[in-house]
């Protein structure tokens, strides 16, 4: 699906702009935005998320080795908030359409408000995956160290970070609602 | 271009003489505020996506490799058998840098010149008035207007190699500073307790996997894309 102009436009005749204000050439900015947006603020929180109790995991592993497995799941949980953010933005991709050739002209073939239903997608999935991940980091961080003192407290920290997980899951909801929406047609 | 004659400067001519006189690259008038986004060439929104592709890539790994270099060297003053085998973790930042410089190349790849750029050779194509008045249509169908709407059509393929570019060089800025950190604290516990190594390796390679998932949407919304 070539969406750049070859040699093809040079020899077509009766050339029009059928752009609209319903769908602009500037409407899959938005759409792409969103899915960027969706993928790098997501990787923002898992990362944080994995850095901060890696930290607390390595300084709870030195006097309590055995227990360095089971402080793992923090980072896991923050992995799979990356992955939230890895949906999303494949999602939105998939979905924004280019710009077809038809008869000698490009007809647009995504709305406006396709590309505002992506954005508020991207950015709610995006978002919400930090908040997820910075939970998760600082829960995991001292949690780890906690558990390191304190074996009995594995299962209050996992229920915290269930918790924290969720807040991701809801922003991933969210945002496939979003993308979810009918976005109309471009006039023909 | 056609400036507004001196002494016409109400905010209203401004915008009408504006409407009439301003045509952007990408063959449009300046009716709403959306022309902000239309009115930045293509081949330039792309080239930028492409470096920021590379160039933030690249300083999230070299983030990554002097917080990990420098806990390593501070560590190995006292447990200098720590040296080789947390290298690896220098290493995982370095592949940071490499998926930005895969990408770039990909992204770059997709670019053309602008030597099919069709010229606007008749004399009723320079003036944007004229071309106002038979908008949408070109004066005289086009046949020699072709340009003014060639940039328009690129617009989609520029959006998503900036927005590709976008994606994987945050991406990998936020892993590489994380796989710096992990791997700082993987020197320390491991200058402490060597059994400790292969256990904290396990938290770096779930964070180098964040670069990776970066990489894959960068591919992924690229791939319908190319300006030539």
């Amino acid at each position: 699906a070539k969406s750049g102009m070859g040699a093809d436009f040079i020899m077509s005749a009766s050339i029009v702009d059928v752009y609209s204000l319903s769908c602009p050439a500037s409407a899959p900015f938005f759409g792409y935005f969103g899915a960027a947006a969706a993928m790098f603020l997501a990787n923002l929180g898992a990362a944080y998320g994995t850095a901060k109790s890696g930290v607390g995991i390595s300084g709870m592993g030195v006097s309590r080795p055995d227990l360095v497995m089971k402080a793992l799941i923090p980072v896991v949980m923050a992995g799979v908030v990356g992955i939230y953010g890895l949906i999303i933005a494949v999602i939105i991709s998939t979905k924004i359409k280019a710009p077809s050739m038809d008869n000698g002209t490009m007809r647009p073939q995504y709305t406006l408000f396709a590309g505002a239903s992506h954005l508020a997608a991207g950015l709610a999935g995006g978002f919400s995956g930090l908040a997820a991940g910075m939970a998760i980091g600082v829960v995991g961080d001292i949690g780890t160290r906690a558990l390191g003192q304190q074996p009995k407290l594995f299962v209050g920290m996992i229920l915290i970070l269930i918790f924290a997980e969720a807040l991701g899951l809801y922003g991933l909801i969210v945002a496939l609602i979003f993308s979810a929406s009918p976005t109309g047609t471009c006039a023909e | 271009s056609e400036r507004s004659p001196p002494g016409s400067c109400s905010s209203l001519d401004t915008m009408a003489h504006a409407n009439m006189n301003a045509m952007f690259p990408s063959g449009g008038f300046f009716d709403d505020w959306l022309i902000l986004f239309e009115g930045i060439s293509p081949y330039a929104l792309a080239d930028v996506g492409i470096g920021i592709s590379i160039g933030v890539s690249v300083l999230g790994a070299a983030w990554g490799i002097f917080t990990t270099g420098s806990s390593l060297v501070g560590a190995a003053i006292k447990a200098p058998r720590i040296r080789s085998k947390n290298l690896i973790s220098v290493i995982f930042c370095e592949a940071v840098a490499i998926y930005g410089v895969i990408i770039a190349i990909i992204l770059s790849t997709k670019m053309g010149t602008p030597e099919d750029y069709p010229a606007n050779t008749a004399a009723d194509c320079q003036s944007p008035a004229l071309l106002k008045a038979t908008w949408p249509r070109l004066p005289g169908d086009g046949a020699a207007c072709q340009g003014s709407l060639y940039m328009k059509n690129l617009l989609f393929a520029a959006y998503a190699i900036f927005n590709s570019g976008l994606t994987v060089g945050f991406s990998n800025l936020f892993c590489g500073i994380c796989v710096g950190i992990t791997g700082s604290g993987c020197a320390l516990a491991d200058a402490q307790n060597g059994t400790l190594f292969v256990k904290i390796l396990i938290i770096e390679i779930f964070g180098s996997a964040l670069g990776l998932f970066g990489v894959i949407v960068g591919i992924i919304m690229s791939s319908p894309a190319f300006i030539k």
